[in-house]
C-alpha cells in the first residue's frame, strides 16, 4: 500500500528498461504502465533525436515511452503547454510541473486527469554550447557521446568506448559553459510540486545509477505508483533515514549554489535608475513575439493585453507589450528560462522578468506554479 | 491522422534558421523552436514566428489548367504539350531560391533540355559566394551595416550585438538609424573612404533582385580595395543553392530586365518555380500587366499566390516544410529537411522526360547537389571576384514639396503577407510641416494614385518616407511622391 509521504527507492522490473532508463527506469515504466493500465490517454515525453536533440509528442505508443527512457539535460523544453486540454501523463522538471499548475489555475489544464511526475533537476543546458564545451573542455568528439548525468555536482559524459568523464560545475560555468542562466539561480530543485518527486538524488549502495528515489506528494501520486505496481512493471522499497538525509543534503547544496548565482546576477539597480534600465533592455526587440508564445503559464491567445495595447506604429520609447507583460507576469513568472532562449536578439528576458516579479512575488510570500493557490493580484492588500 | 514533426528551416530569407513544424491530427500548424540548431538557436523572427499562416492550407497551391483544377497528370500533359512546341529562344525559367536545392537542380535539368538556363532573378555580374559564416560577425573589429538587420535579417541582430560586447564598432550606411549602430552615415559611394575599413572590418550588404546593382559593385570594389571581408545576405531560403547549379558561362539577368523582356515580347513562354514575379517585382500592378502580355505561363509551386492565379498551368508541389531535400544558406551551410515528399523533382522528371529529356529520380538530383557543393568549394575564390568598379549610382531627384518613397523590404514584403505594418516611416519635420497629428493618417499621392496610411516618426533624413510593406501608390523600390495632412 502507497501512501502520500511515503518515500521509496524503486526500479523497473523490465532489465531493458531499467538498464536504458536513467536510474533504473521507474519513471518510464510508471508512464507505460499508465498507458497501458488506461490511467491517462496519452503521454507527453521526449521523442530522442541524437544525443543533444529530442522534441515534445504526445503520444499512446507505449513504444515511443520505452524510447524516451534516458536523462537529457540539454534539451531545455517546458512541457507544460503539451499538457493542455489532455489526459495526460508527462514527466518534467520542477518548471515543467509549475507551467502545468499555472496552467491549471487558468482553467487551461484538468489538473485532476493529469498525472505530473517530477524529476530532480539540477539545471539544463544549450545543445550547440555542450557540443562545443565537449570539444573545448572534455576534449571528446560530440558524436562519441553516448549518456550524460549530473552527480554530486559534476557534469558527467560518458562516450562509446565506456569512458566517463566529469569535470565540476562550477568549473564549467566559470568558463562560460553549463547550465543556462535561469537554471543556475533557479530555486527549486526537488518536483515537490509534482504528483511523484522522482531522482537520483539520495539512491546509494549497491542501488547507486540503477534505482530512483521517489516521494509521493498526493493521492495522485499514490494512483501513478500503486497502478505500475499493480502492474508488475515496477519494484519498490522504503528509502532508507540515510538515503533520506543525503537526498536532502544534495537538495540544500543545489539551493545554495542557487542564491549564491542568485545573489550575483540580480544586484539592486538604483532607484531612478529602473525605468532606464529597462528601456535599454528591451531596446532590441524586435517585436517576433516569441517570448510570449513560448511562455508555459500564458493562456492569453492572440487577443491579449500585451498585444492588444502594442502596435508597431506605436512611437512610446518603451514597448507597451513588454509593460504589459511585466506587470502580468509578475505574479506568474516561475522563472523557466524559456522566453531568454528563444529571444532572437539575446534580451535575457527570463532575468529582467524574475527581477520585476521578485519583488511582488517575495513581498507575498508566493512562488508561482508550486499550488493551486490564487496568486495574490497586486491591486489588493497584503494578506 | 497522427501528429506529424517536421525539422525544416524558415523560408523567410536566406538565413536558413532551423525549426520544426507541428501538425496536428486535425491538421493544425504550429511551430517548435529547435535549440540544437547551429544557425539560430532555435530563435526565430517575427516571419519565422508566424510560419503558421504562411503555411495554412489556404495558401497550398493546387493543380490547375487554365483555371480549372486538374488533376496532376494532366497539369503535367498539358504542361509538357506546351514546353514541345515552345521556341527555346523565346523561352525563360525563372527561380530565386524558395526550395530545395535538388528541385532548382531538376530544374536545371529541365532548362536544358529546352536549351535555355534558368534565371534567378539576380544579373551574373554579381553573383557571389558566402564569405563569411554569422559566427564570423562575432569577431569583426569594425562592422559596416548596408542594410537594416532589424527588420531584414533578424537574425544577424544577435550577432552583431556580441560583436559589440566584444568591443566592434558598428556603422550603419544609410538613412536610419539602428539602435545597435555606434553612428549612421549617409554616404554616397565617392566618400566610401570616411569608413575606414581594413582586413579586421567585415561589410554587411545584400543581394537580392531588386537590389541596385551598381552599389552592390561599389561595395564589392570598397571590400577588395580595404581588403574587408563581406557578407552578402540573401532574400530568399535557398538564394545560394541557386547558384549551385548556374554555370559561369550563362548570362543571367536581373529580375527586371526578364520583366522588360516579357513586355518586349522576347519571351513568350515562362515557367517559374516558386517564384512570383508579382510579389517580387515592386510594382504589382506592372508585374501583371506584363505576365499578361505571355503566351503562356506555367507555375511550378508548393504556394498558391498572385502568379498563380495568371498561370496556364499550375504543377502544385508539397509545402516546403515537408520536402525532401536541401538548402544552402547565407553562410554556406548545408542544411536538410526531414521531409520525405518528393512530387517537385517527380514532376520535373516528367517534364523532362516528356520533351524529350532523361527522367531521374530524387536520389540522382541530390547526388549533383552535393557534388556541385563539393566543386564549389574548390572554385570559391572564383566565385567571390566578380566584382568591376562603377560609380554612376542613380539616386532620384526628389523636387521642392515632394518626397521619396523608399521599400525597406523584408521576408514578409517579399512574400506580400499580412503583418502589422500598416504605416510609413517619416521624420518629425515631416509631421511639423505637414500639420500631421499623433495617431491620425498621411494622405500619399503619385501616379499611381492615392493612399491614406497611418505613420510612425522615426530619425530619417528630411524627404524619406519608408515603408515595409508594397503600397499601391509605388511604382518601384523607389517612388516620388507629394503628401499632405488628410
Ligand atoms: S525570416 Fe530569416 S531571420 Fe527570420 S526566422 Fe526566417 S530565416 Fe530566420
Amino acid at each position: 500500500m502507497v501512501e502520500v509521504g511515503d518515500k521509496v527507492i524503486g526500479y523497473s522490473t523490465d532489465p531493458g528498461v531499467r538498464n536504458k532508463g536513467a536510474s533504473g527506469g521507474l519513471v518510464t515504466a510508471i508512464l507505460a504502465a499508465a498507458l497501458e493500465k488506461g490511467l491517462v490517454e496519452e503521454v507527453v515525453v521526449l521523442k530522442h533525436i541524437n544525443e543533444y536533440e529530442a522534441i515534445p509528442i504526445i503520444t499512446s505508443d507505449v513504444e515511443d515511452v520505452l524510447a524516451s527512457a534516458g536523462s537529457m539535460h540539454t534539451v531545455p523544453v517546458n512541457l507544460a503547454k503539451y499538457a493542455i486540454g489532455k489526459n495526460v501523463a508527462m514527466p518534467g522538471k520542477p518548471c515543467d510541473i509549475r507551467g502545468v499548475i499555472e496552467q491549471a489555475k487558468r482553467n487551461e489544464v484538468n489538473i485532476d486527469n493529469t498525472y505530473l511526475i517530477g524529476l530532480n533537476c539540477g539545471g539544463t543546458m544549450y545543445p550547440v554550447q555542450t557540443r562545443e564545451m565537449l570539444i573545448n573542455m572534455y576534449d571528446i568528439d560530440p558524436e562519441d557521446v553516448t549518456g550524460e548525468n549530473i552527480e554530486k555536482g559534476n557534469l558527467i559524459f560518458r562516450t562509446k568506448s565506456g569512458e566517463e568523464k566529469g569535470i565540476s560545475i562550477d568549473e564549467l560555468e566559470e568558463a562560460g559553459y553549463g547550465r543556462r542562466l535561469s537554471c543556475r539561480y533557479c530555486d527549486v530543485k526537488i518536483p515537490v510540486n509534482a504528483d511523484l518527486a522522482c531522482g537520483n538524488w539520495g539512491v546509494i549502495g549497491e542501488l547507486t545509477g540503477n534505482a530512483t528515489f521517489c516521494e509521493v506528494m498526493n493521492e495522485k501520486g499514490v494512483r501513478l505508483l500503486e497502478n505500475a505496481i499493480d502492474a508488475g512493471y515496477v519494484e519498490i522499497e522504503p528509502a532508507s533515514d540515510k538515503a533520506i538525509t543525503i537526498r536532502e543534503k544534495v537538495n540544500n547544496v543545489m539551493l545554495s549554489m542557487g542564491e549564491k548565482w542568485s545573489e550575483k546576477v540580480f544586484t539592486e539597480i538604483p532607484d531612478g535608475e529602473r525605468t532606464q534600465y529597462y528601456m535599454e533592455q528591451f531596446a532590441d526587440c524586435i517585436n517576433c513575439g516569441a517570448c510570449k508564445e513560448i511562455c508555459p503559464v500564458c493562456t492569453c491567445g492572440e487577443d491579449s493585453k500585451c498585444t492588444m495595447y502594442h502596435n508597431l506604429e506605436d512611437n512610446y520609447r518603451m514597448s507597451m507589450f513588454h509593460m504589459v507583460r511585466l506587470m502580468h507576469l509578475s505574479d506568474s513568472c516561475i522563472g523557466c528560462g524559456q522566453c531568454t532562449d528563444v529571444c532572437p536578439v539575446d534580451i535575457p528576458l527570463t532575468t529582467i522578468f524574475r527581477r520585476f516579479a521578485d519583488k511582488s512575488q517575495k513581498k507575498y510570500n508566493y512562488k508561482a506554479g508550486m499550488t493551486l493557490e490564487r496568486p495574490p493580484f497586486l491591486e489588493v492588500m497584503p494578506r | 491522422m497522427k501528429e506529424m514533426i517536421y525539422q525544416t528551416i524558415c523560408p523567410g530569407c536566406g538565413i536558413g534558421c532551423g525549426l520544426y513544424i507541428r501538425k496536428n491530427a486535425e491538421g493544425k500548424l504550429s511551430i517548435d523552436h529547435m535549440k540544437s540548431s547551429p544557425v539560430n538557436l532555435g530563435k526565430l523572427c517575427r516571419f519565422g514566428m508566424k510560419l503558421p499562416y504562411y503555411y495554412a492550407k489556404e495558401n497550398n497551391a493546387v493543380n490547375q489548367v487554365n483555371a480549372s483544377n486538374a488533376d496532376v497528370e494532366t497539369a503535367i500533359k498539358t504542361a509538357v504539350e506546351i514546353l514541345k512546341d515552345a521556341d527555346s529562344s523565346s523561352t525563360a525559367l525563372l527561380s530565386v531560391g524558395n526550395t530545395t536545392n535538388e528541385e532548382q537542380m531538376a530544374f536545371t535539368k529541365l532548362a536544358a533540355t529546352l536549351s535555355t538556363v534558368v534565371q534567378t532573378g539576380v544579373s551574373s555580374e554579381c553573383l557571389n559566394m558566402p564569405e563569411a559564416s554569422l559566427a564570423e560577425i562575432e569577431k569583426a573589429k569594425r562592422i559596416v551595416l548596408f542594410i537594416d538587420p532589424y527588420a531584414q535579417y533578424p537574425l544577424i541582430v544577435r550577432r552583431l550585438l556580441t560583436a559589440k560586447k566584444n568591443g566592434a564598432s558598428i556603422v550603419a550606411v544609410g538613412t536610419q538609424p539602428l539602435n545597435l549602430a555606434d553612428e549612421t552615415l549617409d554616404l554616397k559611394p565617392g566618400q566610401y573612404d570616411e569608413l575606414k575599413l581594413d582586413r579586421e572590418s567585415l561589410i554587411i550588404a545584400d543581394m537580392h533582385p531588386n537590389s541596385d546593382i551598381k552599389l552592390a559593385k561599389n561595395i564589392l570594389v570598397l571590400a577588395q580595395k580595404t581588403g574587408a571581408k563581406i557578407q552578402f545576405m540573401r532574400s530568399f531560403m535557398n538564394s545560394f543553392g541557386t547558384g549551385l547549379s548556374v554555370n559561369q558561362e550563362n548570362k543571367m539577368f536581373g529580375l527586371a530586365e526578364l520583366v522588360e523582356d516579357i513586355e518586349l515580347g522576347n519571351i513568350r513562354t515562362l515557367v517559374v518555380l516558386d517564384s512570383d514575379p508579382i510579389e517580387l517585382m515592386p510594382d504589382n500592378e506592372a508585374a501583371i500587366e506584363a505576365l499578361k502580355k505571355l503566351d503562356k505561363l506555367i507555375v511550378i509551386s508548393s504556394r498558391s499566390s498572385p502568379v498563380t492565379e495568371l498561370a496556364n498551368i499550375v504543377i502544385a508541389t508539397e509545402p516546403v516544410y515537408s520536402k525532401a531535400g536541401t538548402f544552402l544558406n547565407a553562410e554556406g551551410k548545408l542544411l536538410k529537411n526531414s521531409g520525405t515528399g518528393k512530387a517537385g523533382v517527380d514532376a520535373l522528371s516528367l517534364l523532362n522526360a516528356g520533351i524529350g529529356g532523361k527522367a531521374f529520380t530524387y536520389d540522382e538530383m541530390n547526388y549533383l547537389v552535393l557534388k556541385a557543393i563539393e566543386a564549389q568549394k574548390e572554385n570559391r575564390s572564383v566565385a567571390a571576384e566578380c566584382a568591376a568598379s562603377d560609380n554612376g549610382i542613380s539616386s532620384p531627384k526628389v523636387l521642392k514639396g515632394k518626397y521619396e518613397l523608399k521599400y525597406l523590404y523584408n521576408p514578409f514584403m517579399w512574400f506580400d503577407q499580412k503583418d502589422d505594418n500598416d504605416f510609413v516611416l517619416l521624420n518629425r519635420n515631416t509631421v511639423r510641416k505637414l500639420g500631421l497629428r499623433k495617431g491620425g493618417y498621411v494622405n500619399m499621392k503619385s501616379d499611381r494614385g492615392e493612399l491614406k496610411m497611418r505613420f510612425r516618426v522615426e530619425a530619417l533624413p528630411d524627404g524619406l518616407v519608408l515603408t515595409a510593406k508594397k503600397l499601391p501608390v509605388a511604382t518601384g523600390t523607389s517612388t516620388i511622391i507629394s503628401m499632405e495632412r488628410c
